[in-house]
């Protein structure tokens, strides 16, 4: 799961990543996205840019 | 003491300070970040979880969630009649209950008291397949930053020194100060480097332009002085979406104000000199 909060400056990024992963997917420029999600820093810019999600690998294992 | 705005909404404020000093600046810092009380989950029971995550996991998540706090409708627990046990005046009860498939957020978290819910709804907690099941109950109390990060209101907060960039005869208007500052506020004007007209505030203090005029062979003495005023900062105060960034910064005031004040009254009562009540 994307963590819930920047590490470093404790904004909530989560919230963010569903729009970047979609958008990110159909092959949008990461740069242009982030500046449109408002993540100005490059703290919480890497915290999606580096997110790697393994939710789905793990769920059917309890 | 003046403080003029130029940003300021629910989520940030960008501020100057004038006519102050670097400990004040730094304790209205400090006072924001760690003295402001605010809502975080603190205790959550889980009656069940059959997600991928382990129980400390979405604990640790469900406690990071920021939760919008109505100004002082509690009480710290430590300080509250119930002597800490926890009740409805020093604590709120959430309650989640989802069952899969989908994605538990934060708008599950079914608040007791309508004045009090997470800050924003899309959170995500855990994503759960058909079959799995998260119950639990959450208890939210208010504390100060200094507790723990999660009460903190701010996420980014800090300040920086007014920037103060003087232009001296030296300058030969070669442009080389100009194209290395990063953030790109220098330009050339009237056969000398200047400051572009509103830029000054992006100033990063960096000196870059002045090394980079000193390696132009220009002498001992670059073209470009930036120094920084010590009387003037720019704050930024951006809020975690608990509280309003004006009601962190006036809360912070509220605080050195409260504190000093404390701290005087104890200073007279052991020099037993009699207090002037116009200070
Ligand atoms: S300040 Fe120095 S580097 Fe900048 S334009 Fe003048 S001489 Fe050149
Ligand atoms: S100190 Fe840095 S940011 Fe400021 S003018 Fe010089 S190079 Fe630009
Ligand atoms: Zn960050
Ligand atoms: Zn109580």
């Amino acid at each position: 799961m994307i963590p819930v909060r920047c590490f470093t400056c404790g904004k909530v990024i989560s919230t963010a990543y569903e729009e970047f992963k979609r958008r990110r997917d159909t092959g949008e420029d990461p740069k242009r996205i982030l500046d449109d999600l408002g993540l100005e820093r490059y703290c919480c810019r890497r915290m999606l840019l580096t997110h790697k999600e393994i939710i789905d690998d793990l769920n059917p294992y309890q | 003491m003046e403080i003029a705005f130029s940003v300021l909404d629910d989520q940030i404020a960008r501020f100057r300070l004038d006519k102050s000093s670097i400990a004040f600046a730094n304790s209205l810092r400090r006072a924001m970040i760690g003295e402001v009380p605010t809502m975080a989950i603190e205790d959550v029971k889980i009656y069940d979880n059959t997600s991928a995550l382990f129980d400390e996991m979405l604990a640790h998540r469900i406690g990071l969630i920021p939760i919008k706090t109505e100004e002082e409708c509690l009480i710290p627990r430590d300080t509250c009649s119930c002597g800490g046990i926890g009740c409805p005046s020093c604590s709120v009860l959430f309650t989640l209950s989802v069952e899969g498939p989908g994605m538990v957020t934060s708008k599950d978290l079914i608040s007791q008291d309508p004045r009090i819910g997470p800050a924003s709804p899309d959170i995500p907690v855990v994503k759960l397949i058909g079959g799995q099941k998260v119950v639990l109950e959450a208890r939210a109390i208010v504390s100060r930053g200094r507790e723990h990060a999660k009460w903190q209101p701010t996420t980014a907060c800090g300040y920086k020194n007014y920037p103060v960039v003087t232009v001296n005869d030296r300058c030969d208007a070669c442009g080389h100060c100009v194209e290395e500052c990063p953030r790109e506020i220098l330009e050339i004007r009237d056969g000398r480097v200047a400051v572009i007209e509103g830029r000054l505030e992006s100033c990063s203090l960096c000196r870059l332009c002045e090394r980079a005029c000193l390696n132009t062979g220009i002498g001992e003495e670059a073209g470009i002085i930036v120094r920084s005023d010590e009387s003037r900062f720019l704050f930024v105060v951006e809020g975690d979406g608990s509280l309003p960034a004006k009601n962190i910064i006036r809360q912070g005031l509220d605080y050195i104000r409260t504190q000093s004040q404390g701290l005087a009254a104890q200073i007279y009562e052991i020099s037993g000199e009699t207090r002037d009540e116009n200070d």
